[in-house]
C-alpha cells in the first residue's frame, strides 16, 4: 500500500511538473470572442495599435482584442504556432529576416481574404477594395499565387529608393543625376572631393534598389519574368545590363561599406550619408526615424530619388515597400479576424496609424501628410515614376537556395573582388532555375 | 549492524526509482524525445507549419553533399575548432603554468582579467569586439596606426580571408579566462614536494611543465579538451550570429549559423534538422577522436 503511494505520488509530481511547463490556455468562456492579434513593433511604436483595439473594442463590445506586440514578433508566436495555436491576425511584412510570411505562404497556410475587399469597412459606406490605391493588391505581394486571391492584405506603404543628403547637392551645386551617365559622371567628380558614390547599409537594402533596376532596364514584363523564375531570364541582355550598371556602380561604394555591412554596424553606413562621406544609399522611409539621434552635417535635409531612368525620358519605378496583415488559414475566430481587418482601414484607424507616421495605402492619405513624409510620397506624384510593388514569387521551399541572398549578398564580394559578374550571373541563373522547378 | 531484507533492499529500489521518476520523464520528454524527432524529421521535406511533410529518405543528406554553401561552413567550422582549441588550451595551459609556478606580482588581478569575458554575455562581447575591429575608429587599426604600421590596417570583419579569423579572436578572447582557471586548480592540487625533488635533480621549469605538470593533470585536460570542442560548435554559432551573421557573402557561416537559415529562414526545416543530424554525427566523431588520441595511462600522486 505505501509503495503504491509513493509510486502514485511521485507519478503525480511528475505530471504536475509537466503540466507547469504547458502553456497557458486561450482565457476563452466569458461569452466573448477572444480575437488575437500579433504585430511587429516597427519605426512606428506601438501605442497606435493600443489606440486602434480600444477603439475597434469600442465599437464592438462583444469582441475582446488580445494584442501580442514585439520588435521580434516571430520569435514570439513561432513556438505556439508549432504547436498549433495561431493567432488570429497577423500585422507583419515580407522582408523580414525570419521570413515567416514567406514560410506561410510557401505552405498555402494563409486564409483568402479577397472577401475582406469587398466588404464594407465597419462603419462606413465604401468596400475596403475601393478605398484602396489603384494598383496595391493584386500583383505578388498580395496574391503570391498569381491568382486572382489576395492572402496579405497591405497595411502600410512607403517608397523605397535612393536617400541622400539635399543639403550637400544645394551646398555644391550638383544636381541629382537623371542618367545613369550623370550618376557615374557625379561619383567621379564627388571621388575628386573624397566623397564616395554609393553605400548600403546591408547587402539586403539592396532590394530598393535592384526591384526597380530590374524594371527600369526591361519593363515589367521583364520584372515579372525574373520575379517568376522565367527559364533562361538571367541570361538575357537585359538582366546582363542590370548586372553591368550594377556592378559599375559598386565600383563606386564607400570602401568602409561591407566591413560595416552587418546587423552590428549597418548605422555606420547609414551615417557616412550624414556626415557627407557618401551621396547615396538605398534605403526606406523609416531611415529618417533610426537616424533621428544621430549627429549630421550642417544644412543636412533628407532627400529621396527614385534610380536614374536606363533610357533618357523612359519610365522609372519606384521600389514601395508594403507591410502586410494577414490572418493564418488555422485561426480560430477567422470571421471576426476578417472584420477587424476591414476595420484597420477604416477613416477612424486611419487617422490614429497616420498620427505614427504609419501611412496606409488609402486613396488621398498622402495629400494630408506634412513635413518629410510629404516629400518622400511626393515621389509618385511625378509623371515618369510609377510605384512597384512585389518581390520574388513564392514556391515550394528548395534546400539550400536562396534567390534574394545570391543576388543582393553576392554585392559584398563583387566590391572585394571576391567574385567576378560572370559568376554572380551564373549563381543566379542557378538559383532561379531550381525555383522555376519547384514551381515558381 | 543489521542484514537488510531482500524486501527491504526491494522496497529501497522502488523508493529510489519513484524519486528519480520526474528527473527520468522530464529527460525523456525534453531530450530524448526531440533528439530522436531530429532525426526523424530529416528525412522530411517540411517548412515546419504546414501539415504537409514529405519523406524524402536520405534525400536532405544527399543534397548536403552537393550544397556549396553548407561545405564552406562545414570547412568554417572545423578551421575554428582546430585554431581556437589549440590557441585557447594551448595559451591557457601555458597561463596557467606561469601563474601557479611563478610568482608573479599582482597575480590575482592577472587572473580577474583573464577571466572577466568568461562570465560576459555573448552578446556584449560581440559588441566589443566590433568596436575593436571597426575598420575606421577600432581599437586594433588604431593601435597600428599608432605604430606607424598603417599597411597593416584592416577591414577585419569586410574582408573574406580576415573575418574568421576575426571571430576566432573574440573566441579565444571569451573562452581563454576560463580554462586557465580550471587548470590552476588542476596544477595547484600537485604536491610541492614533487617540483622540490625535480628541482633538486636540476629539471628547468619547462621540463617540470612537460614531466610533471602536464602529465599530472591529464585527466582534467582530456575532459575540458571533449567539452571545449562541443562548447566552440554553440560559441561560434552565437558569435557569428551577432557578429557577421555569417558574412560577407556566406564569408563567416558556420554550421549552426546554415542550419538556422535553412530552418528558419529559407523554409526548409526538414533540411535544417539533416543539417542538425550532421552536426550531432560530427561531434560525436570529434568526441570520440579527442577521447581516443589522449588516450593515457593515468597517473597518479
Amino acid at each position: 500500500m505505501r509503495r503504491s503511494l509513493v509510486l502514485v505520488s511521485a507519478a503525480i509530481s511528475a505530471l504536475g511538473l509537466l503540466t507547469g511547463c504547458s502553456a497557458d490556455g486561450d482565457g476563452s468562456g466569458s461569452g466573448k470572442t477572444t480575437l488575437s492579434v500579433a504585430a511587429l513593433e516597427g519605426g512606428y511604436g506601438r501605442d497606435m495599435y493600443a489606440q486602434v483595439i480600444e477603439a475597434y473594442k469600442a465599437s464592438h463590445p462583444g469582441v475582446d482584442v488580445q494584442l501580442k506586440i514585439s520588435k521580434s514578433i516571430e520569435d514570439e508566436i513561432t513556438p505556439n504556432m508549432k504547436a498549433g495555436r495561431f493567432p488570429d491576425v497577423v500585422v507583419l511584412g515580407q522582408g523580414r529576416k525570419a521570413a515567416l510570411t514567406e514560410t506561410l505562404i510557401k505552405d498555402k497556410a494563409l486564409e483568402d481574404l479577397t472577401p475582406v475587399l469587398k466588404a464594407k469597412v465597419p462603419g462606413e459606406d465604401r468596400t475596403v477594395g475601393d478605398k484602396l490605391i489603384d494598383g496595391i493588391v493584386g500583383n505578388l505581394n498580395t496574391n503570391p499565387y498569381g491568382t486572382g486571391q489576395t492572402y496579405t492584405m497591405p497595411m502600410y506603404y512607403a517608397p523605397s529608393g535612393l536617400f541622400y543628403n539635399k543639403g550637400l547637392f544645394a551646398q555644391k551645386g550638383w544636381k541629382v543625376p537623371a542618367t545613369w551617365d550623370e550618376m557615374f559622371a557625379l561619383g567621379e567628380k564627388a571621388k575628386q572631393e573624397k566623397i564616395s558614390l554609393f553605400t548600403y547599409p546591408t547587402a539586403g537594402y539592396l532590394d530598393a534598389y535592384f526591384f526597380a533596376l530590374l524594371a527600369d532596364v526591361g519593363g515589367e514584363q521583364f520584372y515579372t519574368d525574373v520575379m517568376t523564375y522565367k527559364q533562361g531570364v538571367w541570361q538575357t541582355p537585359q538582366a546582363r545590363q542590370a548586372l553591368d550598371l550594377t556592378t559599375r556602380l559598386l565600383k563606386y561604394a564607400a570602401p568602409t561599406t561591407v566591413g560595416y555591412a552587418n546587423e552590428q554596424d549597418f548605422t555606420k553606413n547609414q551615417q557616412s550619408i550624414l556626415d557627407n562621406k557618401t551621396l547615396f544609399m538605398p534605403n526606406g522611409t523609416w531611415v529618417v526615424g533610426e537616424m533621428k539621434d544621430a549627429p549630421r552635417a550642417a544644412g543636412f535635409e533628407w532627400g529621396l530619388t527614385p534610380l536614374p531612368p536606363v533610357t533618357v525620358g523612359g519610365k522609372r519605378y519606384i521600389t514601395t515597400s508594403v507591410e502586410s496583415v494577414w490572418v493564418p488559414a488555422a485561426a480560430k475566430n477567422k470571421d471576426a479576424a476578417k472584420e477587424f481587418v476591414a476595420y484597420l482601414y477604416s477613416d477612424e484607424a486611419a487617422k490614429i496609424f497616420a498620427k505614427s507616421n504609419a501611412i496606409q495605402p488609402i486613396k488621398g492619405i498622402a495629400s494630408g501628410l506634412s513635413g518629410e513624409n510629404a516629400e518622400f510620397y511626393k515621389v509618385y506624384d511625378e509623371t515618369t515614376v510609377e510605384a512597384l510593388v512585389g518581390g520574388f514569387a513564392s514556391t515550394a521551399p528548395v534546400e539550400g537556395v536562396d534567390i534574394k541572398a545570391t543576388l543582393f549578398d553576392t554585392a559584398n564580394s563583387i566590391i572585394s573582388g571576391d567574385k567576378t559578374e560572370d559568376q554572380w550571373q551564373a549563381a543566379l541563373n542557378d538559383a532561379s532555375e531550381k525555383l522555376r522547378q519547384a514551381g515558381g | 549492524m543489521t542484514e537488510s531484507s531482500p524486501a527491504r533492499r526491494r522496497g529501497n529500489g522502488v523508493f529510489v526509482l519513484a524519486c528519480l521518476l520526474p528527473a527520468l520523464v522530464l529527460f525523456a520528454v525534453f531530450m530524448i524525445v526531440p533528439t530522436l524527432n531530429v532525426f526523424r524529421m530529416s528525412l522530411y521535406t517540411w517548412s515546419g507549419f504546414s501539415p504537409d511533410m514529405r519523406f524524402v529518405g536520405l534525400g536532405n543528406f544527399a543534397r548536403l553533399l552537393d550544397d556549396a554553401q553548407f561545405v564552406r561552413a562545414f570547412q568554417n567550422t572545423v578551421a575554428l575548432l582546430v585554431v581556437v582549441t589549440v590557441v585557447t588550451m594551448g595559451t591557457g595551459l601555458f597561463l596557467a603554468a606561469i601563474m601557479t609556478r611563478q610568482r608573479l606580482r599582482g597575480r590575482t588581478v592577472y587572473r580577474f582579467v583573464l577571466y572577466v569575458p568568461s562570465v560576459l554575455s555573448v552578446v556584449v562581447i560581440a559588441a566589443i569586439f566590433s568596436a575593436i575591429f571597426d575598420q575606421k575608429n577600432g581599437l586594433l587599426n588604431g593601435t597600428l596606426r599608432l605604430l606607424s604600421l598603417d599597411g597593416l590596417q584592416q577591414i577585419w570583419l569586410g574582408d573574406q580571408q580576415l573575418v574568421l579569423w576575426s571571430v576566432a579572436i573574440a573566441m579565444v578572447w571569451q573562452s581563454l579566462g576560463y580554462y586557465m582557471v580550471l587548470y590552476m586548480s588542476g596544477m595547484a592540487s600537485i604536491p610541492e614536494e614533487i617540483y622540490e625533488a625535480s628541482a633538486l635533480d636540476g629539471a628547468s621549469a619547462g621540463r617540470q611543465f612537460f614531466a610533471i605538470t602536464l602529465p599530472l593533470i591529464w585527466q582534467n585536460l582530456r575532459t575540458t579538451l571533449t567539452f571545449f570542442v562541443m562548447s566552440a560548435v554553440n560559441l561560434s554559432f552565437v558569435l557569428v550570429r551577432a557578429m557577421t551573421g555569417g558574412g560577407p557573402d556566406g564569408s563567416s557561416e558556420v554550421l549552426l549559423s546554415y542550419m538556422y537559415k535553412q530552418a528558419y529562414t529559407n523554409s526548409s526545416y526538414g533540411y535544417g534538422m539533416a543539417i542538425g543530424v550532421a552536426v550531432f554525427a560530427f561531434s560525436f566523431f570529434v568526441s570520440l577522436l579527442v577521447s581516443r588520441a589522449t588516450r593515457r595511462e593515468p597517473l597518479q600522486f
